[in-house]
Parts: C-alpha cells; sequence; structure tokens
C-alpha cells in the first residue's frame, strides 16, 4: 500500500510529466489505486486531472506573455511551455510567479532561434506583470519642487516609485511588443525602456541615451547636482540643467518619482 | 468544542471583471468572497479593490493553496502572507480546501483528492489545527469536486470531512454543486453527503455551474447553477438552518448583475425553504 507521502509524490509527477492522451501511460503503481468504477477507467481519470495542470499553467503563461505567445504561434508556444513547467514547476503558492524564470529559460531554448528577440521582449513582459501590483507609493508633487528654495536644489535627491523598472535590450523591443505578434524587419538596436506603473496602469517607453544617464544617476542615490553633472557627459556641459528640467517634468507628468517619506 | 460564525446572507465572489462596478458604488451585494491568493500582493490594483470591497460589503478570505493535505511541510511563508492579509481586511472567516495541491515543493494548482484513510484523517487534522493555532483563529474547510477516488480510502468523503472537523474542531464550507458533480463522478447519492456532514459545523455555502462532458461532470464555475444542484441546495438549506451562501462563477463572468441575481435567487430559495420572509440583497 502507498503511504500518502508516495502517494502524492506519484500524483504530482505523473500529472506533470504527460498532459494525458489515450496512450498516457501513467505509472501501473498509481493506476492501481485509482478506482475504475463508473464510465472511466483510472488512467481516464487521472488524464483529466493532468490535462487540468497543463491548461491552468499554460493558460497563466499566455497571460503574462500575450507577445511572446503570437510571435511564435499556439503550437511552438504550447511546447516551449511544455519544457518550461519541467524545468521550473512551480514553487509558489499563487500562480503570480510561475513565469518568473521564462525569459531567462527562452534564452536558452534552440526552438525560438528564428526570434532571437524572444527572450528580450519576454522580460518586457515579465517587467509589466511585476509592475502591475508592486508596492503603492506617494506621487512627487511639482508643487513640492516649486516650494524648494535654489540652495536646496543641488542637494536634492529623487526617488523612482517602487513600480519601476528599466529593461535593456539589444533589440527594438518596445517596437516589437507594439507589432502585436508580427514584428517587421526586426534589426538590432541597443534599447532601454522603462517601465512603470501610473495609478492601476502600466505603461513602457523607450528611454533615450540622455534619460538612461539621468535615471542611472537617480537610482544610484545621487545629489540632483551629480545627476546633471552625470547629464554632462552626453550633452553640452551648459545644456545639463534645463535637460534635466524637461526630464523632471517629463517623470512627473508620468507619476514616475515618490514623494520622500524617510 | 464548537463552531459559529457570523450569518452574512447570500454574496458573490470578487472578481477582476467587476471590479470597476465597486469605484462606480454599483457593486452592491450581501457580501464579497475573495481569493486569498489573488490578493497576496504588494500594491496596485488588486488591493485597492479589496479596500474598496471591504468598504462595500463584508468579507470572506477564501484559499486555494494552504494545501492542507499536502506531506510537505506547512508553508509559513504562505501563511505569514495570509496572516497580513486577514490583519488588513478583517475578513468575517478564512476558509480553505480538504485537499492537497503541493508536494516536494512543487505546487500543483490544483486541488487534489485525498484517500480517506486513517492516516490521511490523522495528518489532515493534525495540519487544520496546526493551520489555527497559527492564523489563531478556526478555519472552514471546503468539499472538491473530485473525478477520481482511490480504492484504500476506507470512508466516504463525508464521513472523512466529518471527523476531520470533529477531530480539528474547524467549520465546514459545504459546496452543494461539488457534492452533486463527484456524485455523479463516483456513483453515490448526493444526498447521502449533505446528511452526513455535522450540520452545527456547516458555516459557509458554495453554489456553482458544472458542465457534463458525458462521461463525468466537470467542476466548471462557467454558468448558472443547475437545476438538481438547486435542489440539493434545498435539502442543505432544510439541515443546516440559515447558512451564509456565496455563488462561485469564475469563468465567462457575467454582469455583476446577473450573478447578484444568481445570489439572490440562492436567498430566495433558502428563504421559501425556511419559510422566512424573503429577504433581497441590498
Amino acid at each position: 500500500m502507498l503511504s500518502l507521502r508516495e502517494l502524492q509524490a506519484d500524483f504530482l509527477r505523473e500529472i506533470a510529466r504527460t498532459s494525458g492522451g489515450e496512450n498516457a501511460g501513467f505509472a501501473p503503481r498509481l493506476a492501481q489505486v485509482v478506482e475504475g468504477r463508473g464510465k472511466l477507467e483510472p488512467e481516464q481519470r487521472i488524464n483529466i486531472y493532468a490535462q487540468m495542470y497543463h491548461t491552468r499553467l499554460l493558460e497563466v503563461l499566455r497571460e503574462d506573455f500575450p507577445r511572446v505567445a503570437a510571435v511564435v504561434g499556439c503550437e511552438r508556444f504550447i511546447a516551449v511551455v511544455r519544457a518550461y513547467l519541467a524545468r521550473h514547476p512551480s514553487t509558489h503558492p499563487s500562480l503570480r510567479h510561475l513565469g518568473r524564470h521564462f525569459a531567462a529559460f527562452l534564452a536558452t531554448r534552440p526552438e525560438i532561434a528564428p526570434f532571437p528577440f524572444l527572450s528580450d521582449l519576454a522580460r518586457l513582459e515579465w517587467a509589466r506583470v511585476e509592475v502591475f501590483d508592486a508596492p503603492d507609493a506617494e506621487p512627487l508633487r511639482l508643487a513640492h519642487l516649486q516650494a524648494l528654495s535654489a540652495d536646496e536644489w543641488p542637494d536634492l535627491r529623487l526617488h523612482l516609485i517602487p513600480a519601476f523598472q528599466v529593461v535593456h535590450s539589444n533589440w527594438p523591443v518596445q517596437e516589437i511588443w507594439a507589432a502585436e505578434g508580427t514584428p517587421d524587419g526586426t534589426r538590432r538596436e541597443n534599447t532601454a525602456v522603462r517601465v512603470w506603473r501610473d495609478g492601476f496602469a502600466v505603461y513602457h517607453a523607450r528611454a533615450d541615451a540622455t534619460e538612461q544617464v539621468a535615471l542611472a544617476a537617480v537610482r544610484a542615490g545621487e545629489s540632483f547636482a551629480t545627476v546633471c553633472a552625470a547629464l554632462a557627459s552626453v550633452v553640452p556641459a551648459e545644456e545639463a540643467a534645463s535637460v534635466m528640467g524637461s526630464l523632471l517634468l517629463r517623470w512627473i507628468e508620468d507619476g514616475l518619482l515618490r514623494e520622500n517619506k524617510t | 468544542m464548537a463552531f459559529s460564525v457570523p450569518y452574512l446572507g447570500h454574496g458573490v465572489g470578487l472578481r477582476t471583471q467587476h471590479f470597476p462596478r465597486l469605484w462606480q458604488g454599483t457593486a452592491r451585494v450581501d457580501w464579497f468572497e475573495a481569493i486569498a491568493e489573488n490578493f497576496m500582493v504588494r500594491g496596485g490594483r488588486p488591493l485597492a479593490a479589496l479596500e474598496k470591497a471591504r468598504e462595500t460589503a463584508p468579507l470572506v478570505l477564501h484559499g486555494v493553496s494552504l494545501s492542507l493535505g499536502s506531506t510537505d511541510p506547512l508553508n509559513l511563508t504562505y501563511l505569514d502572507d495570509l496572516n497580513a492579509l486577514i490583519r488588513r481586511c478583517e475578513p468575517a472567516w478564512v476558509s480553505d480546501h480538504l485537499c492537497w495541491g503541493s508536494v516536494g515543493g512543487h505546487y500543483a494548482h490544483d486541488l487534489l483528492p485525498l484517500p480517506y484513510t486513517e492516516e490521511a484523517l490523522v495528518h489532515v487534522s493534525e495540519r487544520v489545527r496546526a493551520v489555527q493555532e497559527y492564523l489563531g483563529r478556526q478555519i472552514l474547510i471546503e468539499n472538491v469536486s473530485s473525478y477520481l477516488t482511490f480504492s484504500h480510502s476506507t470512508v466516504p468523503e463525508w464521513e472523512f470531512l466529518a471527523a476531520i472537523a470533529e477531530r480539528a474542531d474547524c467549520g465546514i464550507l459545504l459546496d452543494v454543486n461539488n457534492v452533486y458533480v463527484s456524485a455523479a463522478n463516483h456513483g453515490f447519492a448526493a444526498e447521502h453527503y449533505i446528511t452526513g456532514v455535522p450540520a452545527g459545523r456547516v458555516g459557509q455555502i458554495h453554489l456553482a455551474g458544472h458542465a457534463d462532458m458525458g462521461t463525468y461532470l466537470f467542476d466548471t464555475h462557467d454558468g448558472p447553477v443547475a437545476a438538481p444542484v438547486w435542489d440539493l441546495y434545498r435539502l442543505a438549506v432544510r439541515r443546516c438552518g440559515r447558512v451564509s451562501t456565496l455563488v462561485e462563477w469564475d469563468d465567462k463572468i457575467p454582469e455583476f448583475d446577473i450573478l447578484r441575481a444568481e445570489a439572490e435567487r440562492a436567498g430566495e430559495i433558502a428563504a421559501a425553504e425556511l419559510e422566512l420572509p424573503c429577504a433581497k440583497s441590498a
């Protein structure tokens, strides 16, 4: 007689190993302890659970990575998800985390070689998932900055909201995302995309080289003066302050900055 | 040992599709049931919706990943997250399922059936007791729909459920649709199940739709409650009295008003069985 532990280990291994079908070939040790009364044989009954397992997890990944799914097509997506689940079964009680290794996994898969940008596209989609339910924050208001005196500006430290990420790619990944599964003539191009949440809505936008430098300095906790100095490496020094001013206005409008409550 | 929870009336599941109604102030219903795992997040729209729902009506938390029957150690990180959510939204009660969903740290995200043996009885009652001690509150455990049974089970499911509830001193969330589905799939009389659970421990009833797949019934939660399930609900109400009832509708989710009408129908049926004046949802 199987112990409860052995039964559970056999059951989960078997439903995860096969998506079922007439010749699923479930382990005899498991099939022998399943009742076969009624209209269904033991293997058919186990198969219902196998199909539910794979269908449910496939749907979660299709929801989290809709662009990746559209680019590779239905059959290839199912195949790659099956391989992913075999390598990275869910280890968290919440399905929210199921796709956390998906982008890295795609980078290792030979069958997606025709789509060399796919792993980066997955990273963008995953960043959007993570930003969706990242911690809330009080957005920084323009009035707060307008109230600062001139001598307070050099030491000012700006703080990005928790629901903010930057995705770096060798591909124009935001254009591929926008193409919704039919990217046109993709060519390599170093790209940074900022991903954030404003209210409940998730957005992303390409950050140019200037904005990348400024964001990196802000994320490093640098003072406003140091951020401007960093900008002077990519724009004429005399324009750094006004460029930074423009960036600041855009970031506040987008809701990228938070009040510093600490 | 005793169990009691407040009577909340006839509620619906809190679903993403109906979040806008919360902000419009038109999601009026007796109470909401929220799937706990959907709100174990750090911010954003889900938590804001939970707060709104809490302002609108009483709230209950319903877990799907506690994995009470698993032979893995209890996931204390999960329990801590659940505790944090309980503190945040102060639910009227917390429930999960009489099943297992993980082993070896691997989660199936499904409600998998247990063998109804003495080994499982001892194991699950101890787990329910440990969870209740950790959370500092009694929980309700729900019967799941199933598509297979194990040949080494020694008692029917309703006896197993009753024994767990007594040994662990917990409540029962009686899912009438699950009883109907499992009865059809395994060839037992659904009425035996309803009359076999201890009425005094039934703190909540679930209703839902299912699908006939030809050779078995499938618990789809994607349509209205079927006529024979309403009949079974009548029996459950006659036996258990006034019990908070919730309509689950998780797929092909209809407009909020259709869902609320289904909950109101449950209220009307219960009132008729108990010969009470019919109280419509607010």
